[in-house]
Order: C-alpha cells, then sequence, then structure tokens
C-alpha cells in the first residue's frame, strides 16, 4: 500500500552517499546492493577511474572510482568506503563512494536541473539538484557516469 | 493456418529438420548408387518425406504438404523400381529437400510461398515415369487418430520419435514421466541445461553475432539427465552435510565432506559438460551435398570421405565451426583439387579426394582437412603476399617453408588468380583464423607442391571451463590458457647472463638451438616490475630493467647501465647490498612461460609460476573491453579475480607481431648465423695424455673408439706391442716411438684409442683425463712441430699438442702405406705432376694439406679465400687439375667458389673438393647442388688423399 501511494505521489527514494566532500543521490531502484567488499583485483592498462574487479558472488563486478571520474580525485579506500553496485545493461558495475549517507524522499516536481557546475563537479554528470533543509544532492545521471569516452569504446570495437 | 499448439508445431519443425539432415546424405548415397537402388535407402527417404507430409498436414501447412508430396511420389516411383534415380532427378529432389528446409524453417510464411517450380519438376517426373505409385499412402487420418503425437507413425520400423517437450520448469515431473515411457532412449528437449551457455564467457560472445542460427534448444538423453539429477542430489546431501560440520566446528569431519564435494562437483561438471555435447557429424553432414554441387559447377571429379563424425565437440564450438569448415571445404575444392584433365596430365587419378577427418589429440579435437590436390606453393605465396605489400621482399626471404604458407592466413590475402563466387574475394583463410582464434583454436597448414594440402584445426573439447597455467607478475595471479602453453622455462641466475642475449632492442633466449623472442610482462602491462625472493618469501620491487645486458662477472660494483645517475649510498646500505647481492641468488632466476599463437613463439617473464588449474571463464565488463591484453576473467580458489591473458595480443601489444615477427627472425637468423660462423671453423679434438705432464689432442673425427685396458692386456711379440681385439691383434703403438715427449705413464689402467689407418686398425696407447671438446682454429704450426705433432694449442690453459696420427704410423710402420693407393706418390716428375689448388683460410689447415699433397708429388697453390683462389685461376688456371677448398671463409665462402668455377666454361672440368669441420647433411646438400664433387673432414688426410688420386688420376688420363 506505501508503494501504491509513493506511486500517486510520484515520489522517488534517493540513495545519497558522499564523494569526497560532494554530496550525490541516485534513485534507489537503481542500487542492487551496497557493500564494502575492497578485495579487488588491480587490472593493469585499465582506464585510471577504474579500481580494478571484484568478485561478487560468482560475477566479475568492475568497480569504477566515482572520485576519479567525477574528477574529484581518488576515493581513499577507508572504513567508511563503500561500494554502490548498480545494474548496468547487461552486466553489473560496482561505484566506489568515500561514505553512504541517507535514503532521502525526494519529490521530482522540487528537484531542479542541474547548474553548469557543482562542488568542482561537471553538470553534465548530474540530472538535477535536490534541495533539502540543510543539504544540496547532486542527482547523478548514471547512464553519463557509465558511459566510455567514445574514442576508448572504437577501440574497443575494433577488436 | 490451424496452429493450435506451439509445441506440437515446435515438435514437427525438429523432426522435420532431422529427417530432412538424413534425407540429403541419403540421396547423394541414392545418387551414387544409380540403377542399383538400395531399397532401404529409398524407403526411409520415402519415409522422411512421408512424415513430413504427414506432419504438415496435420497443422494445416498446405505448401509443405504439397512439396512432400511431390518429393514423395518420386520417391515412390524409385522405391518401385520404375525409376532410375540419375543426377538430374536427385538434383530435383535436392532442391526440393532445401526448399523443403526453408519452408519449415519460416514455418509461420510457408503457407504464402510459392512452390510451383519444384513441384511442376516434380510432377514431370513423376508423370514421366511408367506407373503412379500403386502403395497406398496413410493420410491424414492416421496422424488424427494421434493427437498427442505431432504426426503419424505410418510404418512400424520408424525409429521412435514421439518425444515428450517439456519446459524446463518441470524437470522433475519430467524425469518421473519419462521413466513412464517405454524406452530409455527417448530425447527430450531440455532448455534449462542451456542456461550454462550464458556464463560460457566473453570469447563467445564475441563469435555470437557471425554465428548464423542458434538453436534454443537441445536434445539430452534421458539417461544423462537422471544422471544430473542423482548428482544434484548428492550436493544438496553434502551441503547439508558441510553446513553441519560447520555449525558443529568438526575440522577432521570438514575434510571429508570438502573431498565429497569436490568429486560431486566435478561429476556434475562432467555430465553437464555432456549435454552440451554434439557430434561433429552434425556439421560434417553437410558437406557431401557442398562437395558434390560445387565439384558438378566446376566441372571436378572429387570424392569426399569422412571419418570421426562420433566425435563430440561443445555445442557452440559445433556452431561456430560451421563456417570455418565451410570455407576450408570448398577452398579444397575451387584451389586444392585439379580439374581432371590436369590430374591425368600430373599421372594422378582423375578422382580427386578430400578427407575430412576428427579425432581427439592432447585433450583437444583435431579437424583436418586434407585433399590430394595441387598443394600450396610457398614460394608462390611469397612473391604474391610481396606484391600485395603484405611483406617485404627481404622478410620473404628469411621464411621458413611453413611460415610462408602460413602467410595465406594473413588479411587481405587471396591466391585464386580469378575471382570466382566459390572463393578467393581475399577474405577467406584469414576470417577463418580469426574465427578459429575466437574460439581458442589453432590452424596449421601443411602442404607439398604437386601432392596435396592438410589443414589441421585444433580446437578445445569446451569453452566454458579451461585449464590453465597461473603465473604471478606484480603481485596478482593471471592464467594463460593451456592451449597456448608450449613449455615452462627457468633459468638460473648464473645461467641468465650466456642465455639471454640482445638482438637489437629486443630480448631472445636460447633455447635448444632457437632464437625465441622474450617479451617482459610487467613491461607490457606498465605494472611496477616486482620479483618474488623464495627466500623470504615476498615480493619486492624490482628495479632493475635489462636482462641481458648483465654486468661482466669482473665489474666489482653494482652499475646499472640504464638507469639515472647512482644516488650515492652510505657505506652500510653498500655492505648490506653486497650481502644481498640478488644477482646470483635464486629470486633472480627467471620464470618464463613458452607461448604460442599459431605460427609465433614467444616467452613471457614472469615473477612467479604456480600451479595449473582448471578454470571457469567470466566476461569483463564493458569498461574494459578496451584492455586488449585479456581474454576474460576467472574466479579462483580464494575468491579473488585472475585475469586471463590473450597472448596474441600481447605479443601485438609487445610489438611482436607475426610480421614483426618475421622481420626479427630476419634479425635473429642473422645473429643465428654469426654464432654458426663461429662454430663452423671449430675444431673437434679428442685430447689425452701420455704422461702427466703433457697434453696431447687429436681430431674427434679421425678416433673410431677409446677402449679402456689393463696393463697386462698388452703383449709384446716380435718387438711390436699387440693386443688381442675383436678376435684380432691390434697393433698397439705410444707417442714416445716417434716424436720425442715423455715417456708413457707406467699405470695399470691405460687407455687404447683407436684409429682406422690404411685399412687398417691401430691402437694409440694414452692416459687419461680424456675430454672431447670443441677449440677454434687458433693453432700455432711452428713452436712444438716435429715429427707425429702438427702443432699446439692452448686448451683449458694448457698447452695441448696436437698429434699427427698418418705421420706417427708413416714413420714407426712405413711399410703400412706402401701398398696402400692413397699414399703412393706419383710417379711422374715434377714438372708434369697434377696442380692442385688449395683454398683455406687458416694457416694451419693449408698447410696441412699443403703438407700432405707435397709429401706426396703433387703441385700445389694456395689461396687464403675465394676471392684470392678465384685470382690465381684466373692466372694460372691451365695448370691447376683440382681445387680443394674449406667452406667457412671470409670474402668468398667455398660454396660461391665452386658456383663460380662449376659456372665458368674455362673452368667447369676442375673436380672440386670440400673441405670441412663438420659436414652437416644441408652443408652437403648444398654443396653438391653448386657442384662439389666430393666431401671430406678436416684432416681426415685418408680419404682426402684417396680421391685426390682418383681425380688425379682421371685428370692424367685425360
Amino acid at each position: 500500500m506505501a508503494e501504491q501511494s509513493k506511486l500517486t505521489k510520484n515520489i522517488i527514494e534517493l540513495a545519497t552517499f558522499y564523494v569526497g566532500h560532494a554530496l550525490c543521490g541516485m534513485d534507489i531502484l537503481k542500487v542492487q546492493e551496497i557493500n564494502k567488499l575492497m578485495e579487488m583485483t588491480k587490472v593493469p592498462q585499465a582506464p585510471d577511474y577504474m579500481v580494478g574487479i571484484l568478485n561478487l558472488r560468482g560475477q566479475i563486478v568492475t568497480i569504477i572510482d566515482l572520485g576519479q571520474k567525477l574528477g574529484l580525485g581518488n576515493v581513499e579506500i577507508s572504513n567508511e568506503s563503500r561500494n554502490i553496485i548498480i545494474n548496468a545493461p547487461g552486466e553489473h558495475v560496482g561505484l566506489l563512494v568515500s561514505r553512504i549517507s541517507d535514503v532521502v524522499m525526494a519529490d521530482p516536481d522540487r528537484i531542479e536541473p542541474a547548474p553548469a557546475n557543482m562542488s568542482g563537479i561537471q553538470g553534465s554528470f548530474f540530472t538535477g539538484v535536490y534541495k533539502t533543509e540543510n543539504k544540496l544532492i547532486g542527482i547523478l545521471d548514471i547512464k553519463e557516469v557509465l558511459r566510455i569516452e567514445s574514442d576508448n569504446l572504437n577501440r574497443g570495437l575494433e577488436r | 493456418m490451424s496452429i493450435e499448439d506451439d509445441e506440437i508445431l515446435q515438435g514437427f519443425i525438429e523432426e522435420s529438420l532431422e529427417h530432412l539432415a538424413d534425407i540429403e546424405n541419403d540421396l547423394l548415397a541414392i545418387e551414387e548408387g544409380g540403377a542399383d537402388i538400395d531399397v532401404e535407402l529409398v524407403n526411409k527417404v520415402f519415409r522422411a518425406a512421408h512424415s513430413i507430409k504427414g506432419g504438415a498436414g496435420f497443422m494445416g501447412l498446405t505448401v509443405i504438404q504439397d512439396l512432400a508430396h511431390a518429393a514423395e511420389n518420386v520417391l515412390g516411383l524409385i522405391r518401385s523400381c520404375k525409376l532410375v534415380p540419375n543426377p538430374d532427378i536427385v538434383n530435383v529432389l535436392l532442391l526440393a529437400a532445401d526448399e523443403l528446409q526453408h519452408l519449415i524453417e519460416d514455418v509461420g510464411n510457408s503457407n504464402s510461398v510459392d512452390i510451383t517450380k519444384h513441384t511442376t519438376v516434380l510432377n514431370l517426373i513423376y508423370e514421366g515415369g511408367e506407373a503412379p505409385a500403386s502403395a497406398p499412402r496413410p493420410e491424414r487420418a492416421v496422424a488424427a487418430a494421434l493427437p498427442a503425437a505431432p504426426e503419424p507413425v505410418p510404418e512400424p520400423e520408424r525409429e521412435p520419435e514421439a518425444a515428450p517437450e517439456i519446459e524446463d520448469e518441470v524437470i522433475e515431473e519430467m524425469t518421473a514421466e519419462s521413466e513412464e515411457e517405454t524406452g530409455d532412449d527417448h530425447d527430450i528437449d531440455l532448455a534449462g541445461a542451456v542456461a550454462a551457455e550464458n556464463a560460457s564467457g566473453a570469447r563467445m560472445r564475441k563469435t555470437a553475432p557471425s554465428m548464423q542460427k542458434t538453436d534454443t534448444s537441445i536434445r539430452v538423453t534421458v539417461s544423462l539427465l537422471d544422471q544430473l539429477m542423482n548428482l544434484a542430489g548428492e550436493l544438496v546431501l553434502s551441503r547439508n552435510q558441510l553446513l553441519q560440520t560447520i555449525t558443529s566446528g568438526d575440522i577432521r569431519n570438514a575434510e571429508a565432506v570438502g573431498q565429497r564435494i569436490d568429486l560431486v562437483t566435478s561429476e556434475l561438471q562432467e555430465a553437464i559438460m555432456l549435454t552440451r555435447m554434439q557430434p561433429i557429424g552434425n556439421v560434417f553432414n553437410k558437406f557431401p551435398r557442398v562437395v558434390r554441387d560445387l565439384s558438378k559447377k566446376l566441372g571436378k571429379q572429387i570424392d569426399l570421405t569422412i571419418v570421426g563424425k562420433d566425435v563430440e565437440l561443445d555445442k557452440t564450438i559445433i556452431e561456430s565451426i560451421n563456417d570455418p569448415l565451410t570455407h576450408l571445404v570448398r577452398n579444397s575444392v575451387d584451389h586444392g583439387v585439379e580439374s581432371p584433365e590436369d590430374r591425368i596430365k600430373k599421372g594422378k587419378d582423375a578422382r580427386g579426394l578430400i578427407v575430412l577427418k576428427a579425432y581427439h589429440a592432447a585433450g583437444q579435437v583435431v579437424i583436418e582437412i586434407s585433399d590430394d590436390g595441387k598443394g600450396l606453393d610457398g614460394d608462390m605465396l611469397a612473391e604474391a603476399a610481396v606484391k600485395k605489400g603484405l611483406i617485404t621482399s627481404d622478410q620473404a626471404k628469411v621464411m621458413s617453408e611453413k611460415e610462408r604458407i602460413n602467410l595465406i592466413l594473413l588479411p587481405g590475402f587471396s591466391t585464386a588468380k580469378k575471382v570466382t563466387d566459390v572463393s578467393g574475394r581475399g577474405v577467406g583463410m584469414d576470417v577463418v583464423k580469426t574465427n578459429l582464434d575466437q574460439l581458442g583454436g589453432s590452424i596449421e597448414i601443411e602442404s607439398e607442391v604437386g601432392k596435396g594440402s592438410t589443414i589441421s584445426i585444433k580446437l578445445p573439447l569446451t569453452l566454458a571451463i579451461i585449464p590453465c597455467q597461473i603465473v604471478m607478475t606484480g603481485g596478482e595471479r593471471y592464467a594463460i590458457p593451456q592451449v597456448n602453453l608450449e613449455e615452462l622455462l627457468r633459468i638460473p641466475a648464473s645461467k641468465v647472463k650466456e642465455r639471454v642475449e640482445r638482438v637489437g632492442d629486443a630480448e631472445v633466449v636460447r633455447l635448444r638451438g632457437n632464437l625465441l623472442p622474450l617479451i617482459r610482462m610487467a613491461e607490457v602491462f606498465e605494472i611496477d616490475p616486482t620479483y618474488y625472493d623464495p627466500v623470504q618469501d615476498e615480493i619486492k620491487p624490482d628495479r632493475r630493467r635489462n636482462i641481458a645486458d648483465r654486468r661482466s662477472k669482473a665489474t666489482p660494483l653494482f652499475k646499472e647501465e640504464d638507469a639515472p645517475p647512482p644516488v650515492p649510498r652510505s657505506s652500510e646500505q653498500e655492505l648490506k647490498r653486497k650481502a644481498n647481492e640478488r644477482r646470483q641468488s635464486a629470486s633472480s632466476a627467471l620464470n618464463i612461460v613458452v607461448v604460442s599463437t599459431g605460427a609465433m613463439k614467444y616467452g613471457l617473464i614472469v615473477d612467479r609460476l604456480h600451479d595449473s588449474e582448471e578454470i571457469v571463464i567470466k566476461p569483463l565488463g564493458r569498461h574494459l573491453q578496451q584492455c586488449q591484453g585479456y581474454a576474460g576473467a576467472t574466479i579462483m580458489g580464494d575468491g579473488r579475480i585472475a585475469l586471463i591473458l590473450d597472448v596474441s595480443n600481447i605479443a601485438r601489444m609487445a610489438g611482436l607481431t607475426s610480421l614483426d615477427g618475421s622481420e626479427r627472425a630476419a634479425e635473429l637468423a642473422e645473429a643465428a648465423k654469426e654464432a654458426i660462423t663461429k662454430t663452423r671453423d671449430k675444431q673437434a679434438l679428442l685430447t689425452f695424455s701420455s704422461s702427466a705432464m703433457e697434453q696431447f689432442g687429436v681430431p674427434l673425427n679421425q678416433v673410431e673408439r677409446v677402449e679402456k685396458i689393463k696393463r697386462h692386456d698388452i703383449e709384446e711379440i716380435g718387438g711390436r706391442r699387440v693386443m688381442q681385439y675383436r678376435g684380432g691383434s691390434l697393433p698397439l703403438i705410444s707417442i714416445d716411438e716417434v716424436a720425442s715427449v715423455m715417456p708413457l705413464d707406467d699405470r695399470e689402467d691405460l687407455l687404447v684409442i683407436v684409429f682406422h689407418l690404411a685399412g687398417k686398425d691401430v691402437g694409440l696407447l694414452a692416459i687419461g683425463p680424456i675430454d672431447a671438446i670443441e677449440i677454434s682454429a687458433d693453432i700455432d704450426d711452428v713452436t712444438l712441430k716435429q715429427p707425429g705433432i702438427m702443432g699446439s694449442a692452448i686448451i683449458g690453459s694448457r698447452t695441448t699438442m696436437l698429434v699427427n696420427i698418418f705421420e706417427i704410423m708413416q714413420i714407426s710402420n712405413p711399410q703400412w702405406f706402401e701398398d696402400h693407393a692413397a699414399y703412393a706418390e706419383i710417379a711422374v716428375d715434377e714438372a708434369q705432376a697434377p696442380t692442385i689448388l688449395i683454398v683455406e683460410d687458416s694457416n694451419f689447415f693449408r698447410n696441412q694439406v699443403k703438407g700432405y699433397m707435397e709429401e706426396a708429388g703433387f703441385n700445389v697453390l694456395e689461396g687464403e679465400d675465394g676471392r684470392v683462389a678465384w685470382s690465381v685461376l684466373e692466372e694460372q688456371g691451365d695448370i691447376v687439375t683440382m681445387v680443394v677448398t674449406d667452406i667457412e671463409m671470409p670474402n668468398m665462402d667455398g660454396f660461391a667458389l665452386t658456383e663460380k668455377i662449376k659456372g665458368d666454361k674455362r673452368f667447369r672440368h676442375l673436380p672440386v673438393i670440400a673441405l670441412t669441420t663438420l659436414a652437416a647433411e644441408e652443408d652437403i646438400a648444398r654443396g653438391k647442388a653448386v657442384g662439389v664433387d666430393e666431401y671430406h673432414i678436416k684432416l681426415d688426410k685418408e680419404r682426402l688423399m684417396e680421391s685426390v688420386h682418383r681425380y688425379a688420376k682421371a685428370a692424367m688420363a685425360a
């Protein structure tokens, strides 16, 4: 019933997390799980935003350093850092973040378009910003984050 | 259209397709038989057509029904011997079968397809026959009577086909159900077993787009399913046990449970694999038709023999091997086998033969396609490749025959002079190779011009699980597929210096006489280099760059040639460094994985070698597709991931493509040649002593045997020393009898070096130690020369006198040689004595040979290399009767000289005798090719003189 009411009200739940000091959020329905497995295998020659690959119950998951990807520098692996595993088409991808924060109920009507630059992150990575009483949450454009630079993609296809 | 039940329709389609696959081959067999009709066979085809007709009628597929009916009519005539199946009729039937296949594959639209052209021809044949087939045909009524089965069962001897079609969700139900069925051989569709297919890896994913059609279901025998069920039950039991053990913390029991699970899983794995296995016959079966149609079109006569249809391969591989195989078979028909006229001209049977063979070898499946056609001409291929700019002519020159033949695998290479629609569009063999590479297979071509070629394809049994060698570099583990693995090589620290060399900027290792290019894995992947210290069992960073350019042993301090200016170290550190000097410790050994990718072979240097393991390939994510060095990833026993290396891409990344490979091969060949030249002018010696003070040497090739004897074996009879030897008396002699050297030591244990001279055996008394060594031709023939001693050389820091065994024997037993032709002096006066030109760069050998000749009464001219000798010939050619030449010489070698002599009409008549230190087969062959008349080993005076006399006599007689 609760779901029903949410749907009617069109409220979305945002999983929020910190990348460095920037607070980001994403639709929680896109998150498969959040874990603290840090036993990653480095992949030589991989793009620098890639931390490595992880064995997630028999599946190989690519872990992306979200900080590096957003241009904020490496996410330091600490007690608080987590992998957010998301369901990408055809595979699972993990995003390494500095710290997990709350789940925020957001009214889509109150999501504002993203500014050109937010906390030092290029605006193109965001679909919008959501303002709560005391915080500003940048809503990540997961597609953009997972996009592979076209030249790299082409190189990949040539093989 | 009344397609009520999808399942029944699906059943009809599958069954019909199976029938059609059989029909094709059976029709070909009928054609072969001609008028001599195999009734059983015709019946079979008839029944198949009939089944299709019946099924189609039942399903309301009128077009299929009509076509099947028309075909059945003709078959009926054949069956009742009213029609002789000539190739034309069979052709029509085959075409009809093809059309049926198309219709059935696209059942939904089949009713709107126009088939009149098939039916008209079939009906024409039918009506042209004498009488309509009398056999009454069971029709729709029968089909309707059996609604559960997709089609009627008109004749009793049909194979059981009424297989229940069951979804994967109801496996349990199904097993119960199928047990109620009468036979055990019922096949059922098992969609669930195919689920595993999804896990079978990145490589497969890549091949997916090239597949034309992939079956979504697979037939598995019930007994196999039962076995799977059993194993699954076992697994569940073991799991329960394991959980129990974990809760109770009973370690000892845990071991037993672990073993049990290990066993069950491997059995389960095997059984699941079996469900995916399919006979290669599924692919092979279509080739008789392909070969028949194609050879007909090209006007060739070709027989196809198929061996090993039962060999089973993973379903995915079977599917993806289809295209490459078709291409290869078509190639054999089009390019391989010649036209009948050509074949008869060449003295071959007009009918060509193509053999398609599959068999297991070393855990792989080998498929061979061989033909007895014209074969591949390596030179022609090389020429074509050069013309197309694929390789340079320099590269072509240094290529081996095999490499040349393998050029055909290069992209953009097509040998057909004219492009036919059969093959030869320049996209051929390279596509085949790419496809096979993706499957983890390899291709090898062997060919002999005029005799035919054999193409062998090696394929893994399955793609999902592959054995791999695990290696470690930079602290991470990597897996190298066993298919690519040739051998593992460990070069101990003390040997690194001598075995690893630099050619250009490439490092190579000498492996059984071949030079193997080396690739440092850390370098290619830009991993911080590390090394493994086995003593402390840890991984340490490595600062060294070069493996080959090492300090010489004499250099006292650590000096890095390429390194930045050395950081001054405190003396304490210096001491520590010296104490932990790694250069000679075990950790400095090189671990090399020798891998091969098709024609290329190289060594990959890794930090550590681990075990070989069976791994499951998992695909890498999208973000890693651009990393070329990996074929996928796998999960190791400890849960961590290891990357699987793609060895051919690593070679490419390291700039070692197959073409670069041949370029490098050129360099290597050059280097190897140099090395060989150096060894060529070496003389193999047997060293021994006569007294403790002096060491002697004698050319090894003159020695027949070395015997150990006791002093009392020697008998002194008639003023001579002899010993009993092989039923006769062997005369014994010691060097001091002839030369003024120290007397033979008075020892109990003696050695006898047996020589064969002037047709007799003779023994030289000596004492140990004896050794066989090679020395360079740096022989001093002045200082110590005396009768019986031809000179001296420094061997192992000892001056060694070289014994002239001929002289010794001549002095001690002159009568031996008198009646022996080889030693007869020329009985003519000096002015008329034959003149011999001796060409030899080593003063020592030249003087030796000159000595023999002059002794025998010949006049001698000398030349120290080919060029000098040629000018001597130009000046005094008219008096020279014979040339004796060395092979390895500066400026102009013996081969070139001989070629020049034999190519010049002034000197063509001169016999040429070549002298070598090592008479290698290929040299002899090459010598014969350029016109060398005879080959002799240096210092084998006897044989040399024999032939010199022979030629001299011939020359004087002329």
